[in-house]
């Protein structure tokens, strides 16, 4: 089991969840971050750090965003690994205030 | 205590398992209840996250099937068939049977029974020991883990507390042997990666394909039970190369001709042959340790669950006196930092009340013990139990479960759940969970100090483990002092507050800010051993062990504070390979071809949470991973259910077919309820009793068995 981040990173990019993850499994591109599977040991510290709810533990994902799981293995083979904080994307905040967080 | 909104109140406290993190949690109550446990965002090592076994630990608390009562049996013993009685009604049975067997058989026929369940100076490993050692029963040997390592650690550099985990960010070259530190000791992880961030090289050793393996710069596959070898092989290059620290070796270490000899017998092909890794990484791995300055080793508790362990501990905890590593910070080899923190056994054990020539039984033994299958003479009449679950952790279960089957045993156990092993008890008794109790936290795994403060009250009628023996004191008629200390004085008398690394330290002080490092020095600039000062008879790293001629001991710790009755077989003075029972028997000398090693579960600490469903989800169930050249012959695929077997037991499990795993090797998870397995059995049914040869450590790691699809 993993955890994955949803729809909900994308173009706001906080990078909270990376500063909180003790085992470096997050990988990052121009809009948002994933988590790989075969790192992630489960402690769910990244989940309350992220301003937009955006990770999930895999089994809480509803059937209707379970095609996250495939998203995050396969976009940690093409993106680097960050492993701290980043700025947040401009655009960042108005995203967060449309995503009702 | 502080009030962080109107509402929810936060209360400081401290994991309670066995685990080297012990994390700072926030306790977070509303109304009485328990709503969430957090980990202290401020704690160096905490830093905010807990892990995925504890992460639901509030809900914990409030699992339906906590055990709230005291209860007795109504059925036929392992029936499960309990009712609720009084406190009143458990003691005073407690007590008239105990009066019947003491008479008839004398104090000696009850034994305890308690591991590691709860890692707290109140009521955790030593609860009961004044208790115990008072009444005058067996005193038992709790050498479930770590007593291998520990005897071993003390034999060659003392009860010093050796390197921190912190320090890690600083080491330029980290070897992680025999750990699964992703699994089990995450919060050093990430001392670890920055490290490797600063450009150190991690390697791991380890026989499986750990995730932490997957981690490192370099995975070394070892044969289980092989590591005093490759240690010694790595001296032996490291001596014969020349790249040891000549004036270090010389100030500050004693029997290097003798450990020379001893590594001139351990050649790189012949360390090879036994250990499975080809001779240019045997040579690469010894060049590369002793060529980087800041080596550390982070020593795991695996390397000690072989017969030889004992032996592998000391070889692998000579190496950094060998290199001079212990120069710097940084540099060194960590096991188990406990050393560090002034405990008052005597307080805490009362190993004075020990009748003189006392006997003593090693837990590990317990099915011969209760079977007769050890001779005893007075026989075990009755067996007491808390903190621990021997049905599912000890070796040898079955034979366990023959043992508490007697209708002439009198069981008591103290549980927080009727596990595999409570369900055989006459009486049971429930223990309070962490966020319920007042305690100091014991660590094995980092240098601060932790107080665990109640946040809410007790359901039912739970007790502490304090609590529990006081109350068995004064059925019992003893009226020492000791009984009526209340928890505040029993801290405060449990350490010396004196001691220079207390600095700053006060029950006050921890009262409200939860945690302090003891001071001896910071992460980053600690080197304990930089000129030496071991805390051995000679002040040095002992290579040849002046403790060797009084024989095997086990660490007091872990025996109630005893001294007498140890083992006392013969110990070689410098550290040897002594191979495994059953890994390294070749092929077809065995009628069991596989290996089987069983590691800690990731989502189960133990067995503890192994009954919450959430849990039982993120772990999944019982499993082995077995290589495809192992499992094609026996038309096992992946996914397909499978019976592990050998000559003294069997237990069922999905397969997982994996290169993970070296081929005649499989691997498996200790700490599955054997009641919730499909067979009814977990892996101890398949695990030998045999001791380490050092400290009476197990050697579960050392199983030879079969497999085959079901
Ligand atoms: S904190 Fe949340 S939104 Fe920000 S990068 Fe992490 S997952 Fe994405
Ligand atoms: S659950 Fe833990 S390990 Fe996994 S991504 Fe989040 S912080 Fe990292
Ligand atoms: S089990 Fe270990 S890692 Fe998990 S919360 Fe407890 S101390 Fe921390």
């Amino acid at each position: 089991m993993t955890h994955v981040v949803t729809g909900n990173c994308r173009g706001c990019r906080y990078t909270d969840c990376v500063a909180s993850c003790p085992v470096s499994c997050f990988h990052a591109n121009e809009v948002r971050v994933y988590i790989n599977p075969a790192v992630c040991i489960d402690c769910s510290a990244c989940i309350p750090a992220c301003p937009v709810g955006a990770i999930v533990e895999e089994f809480d994902l509803p059937e209707a965003e379970r095609h996250w799981l495939d998203i995050n293995a396969r976009e940690v083979e093409r993106n680097p690994v960050l492993s701290s904080r980043m700025a947040p994307l401009p655009g960042a905040d108005a995203r967060r205030r449309e995503l009702g967080f | 205590m502080s009030t962080h909104s109107s509402e929810t109140l936060v209360v400081r406290g401290a994991c309670p398992q066995d685990c080297p993190d012990t994390c700072a949690f926030l306790y977070h109550v509303e109304d009485g209840k328990l709503v969430e446990v957090t980990g202290d965002p401020d704690h160096p090592m905490t830093r905010g996250g807990l892990c995925v076994k504890l992460k639901n630990f509030a809900e914990h608390h409030y699992n339906p099937d906590r055990l709230l009562y005291p209860m007795k049996r109504v059925g036929p013993k392992g029936s499960g068939m309990f009712e609720r009685i009084t406190w009143d009604e458990a003691l005073a049975t407690i007590k008239s049977k105990w009066t019947d067997i003491i008479a008839q058989y004398g104090t000696q026929a009850i034994m305890p029974h308690a591991y590691l369940g709860h890692q707290g100076t109140l009521n955790g490993l030593t609860a009961g020991d004044a208790f115990f050692n008072r009444l005058g029963s067996t005193v038992a040997e709790k050498t479930y883990c770590e007593s291998g390592s520990s005897t071993a650690w003390i034999m060659t550099v003392g009860p010093t507390g050796g390197m921190d985990v912190e320090s890690l960010a600083v080491s330029k070259y980290i070897i992680v042997w025999g750990m699964n530190m992703l699994n089990t000791n995450l919060h050093g992880w990430p001392f670890v990666l920055k490290a490797k961030a600063a450009g150190a090289k991690v390697v791991v050793i380890d026989p499986v394909r750990t995730r932490t393996a997957k981690q490192a710069d370099w995975h070394i596959r070892i044969k289980p039970g092989t590591d005093a070898a490759l240690a010694l092989g790595m001296m032996n290059v490291i001596i014969s190369e020349n790249l040891y620290d000549h004036d270090y070796v010389e100030k500050y270490t004693l029997g290097f001709d003798q450990l020379k000899a001893r590594a001139a017998e351990f050649p790189p092909e012949r360390v090879s042959d036994i250990t499975g890794i080809p001779v240019v990484d045997i040579l690469t791995l010894a060049r590369e340790y002793a060529g980087t300055q800041r080596s550390a080793i982070r020593q795991g508790v695996a390397v000690e669950r072989c017969p030889g362990g004992g032996d592998a501990v000391r070889a692998i905890t000579c190496l950094p006196a060998l290199t001079g590593a212990w120069r710097y910070p940084g540099g060194g080899t960590i096991e188990m930092p406990i050393w560090e923190f002034p405990f008052k056994f005597d307080f805490m054990c009362r190993p004075d009340w020990i009748p003189p020539g006392t006997r003593v039984i090693n837990e590990l033994d317990l099915g011969a013990a209760l079977t007769g299958a050890m001779p005893l003479d007075p026989p075990i009449k009755s067996l007491f139990v808390y903190n621990s679950n021997p049905v599912s952790q000890a070796p040898g279960a079955s034979t366990i479960v023959e043992g508490l089957l007697r209708e002439d045993l009198f069981m008591v156990c103290s549980e927080l759940f009727i596990t595999d092993t409570a369900k055989y008890a006459d009486i049971l008794l429930p223990a309070t969970m962490q966020a319920e109790q007042l305690d100091i936290m014991v660590t094995w795994g980092h240098l601060y100090m932790h107080l665990n403060q109640p946040a809410i009250a007790p359901p039912g009628e739970c007790v502490p483990n304090v609590e529990l023996f006081r109350r068995l004191a004064k059925t019992m008629g003893f009226s020492d002092e000791h009984w009526d200390l209340d928890d505040w004085e029993m801290l405060r008398r449990s350490y010396d507050w004196d001691a220079p690394q207390m600095k700053g330290i006060t029950l006050e002080a921890l009262k409200d800010k939860g945690w302090m490092r003891l001071d001896v020095g910071l992460p980053g600039e600690r080197a304990p051993h930089a000129t030496g000062d071991f805390k051995t008879p000679s002040g040095k790293c002992e290579f040849a062990s002046s403790l060797a001629g009084g024989g095997n001991f086990v660490v007091p710790v872990w025996r109630s504070g005893y001294e007498a009755m140890q083992p006392g077989t013969p110990v070689d003075p410098v550290p040897n390979y002594i191979p495994p029972a059953e890994t390294t028997v070749p092929e077809g000398a065995s009628a069991f071809p596989i290996s089987l090693v069983s590691p800690k579960p990731h989502a189960f600490l133990n067995t503890q949470y192994a009954n919450e469903p959430t849990q039982q989800r993120r772990q999944g169930e019982q499993i082995i991973v077995i290589h495809p050249v192992d499992a094609g012959p026996r038309s096992i695929e992946h996914g397909s259910y499978v019976r592990v077997f050998n000559e003294r037991g069997a237990f069922e499990a999905r397969a997982e077919v994996s290169e993970d795993v070296a081929p005649g090797l499989m691997m498996t998870n200790v700490g599955h309820w054997p009641g919730l397995n499909r067979s009814g059995t977990a892996v101890n049914s398949t695990t030998s009793t045999r001791h380490c040869n050092l400290g009476q450590a197990g050697t579960y790691s050392d199983n030879r068995v079969d497999v085959q699809r079901v």
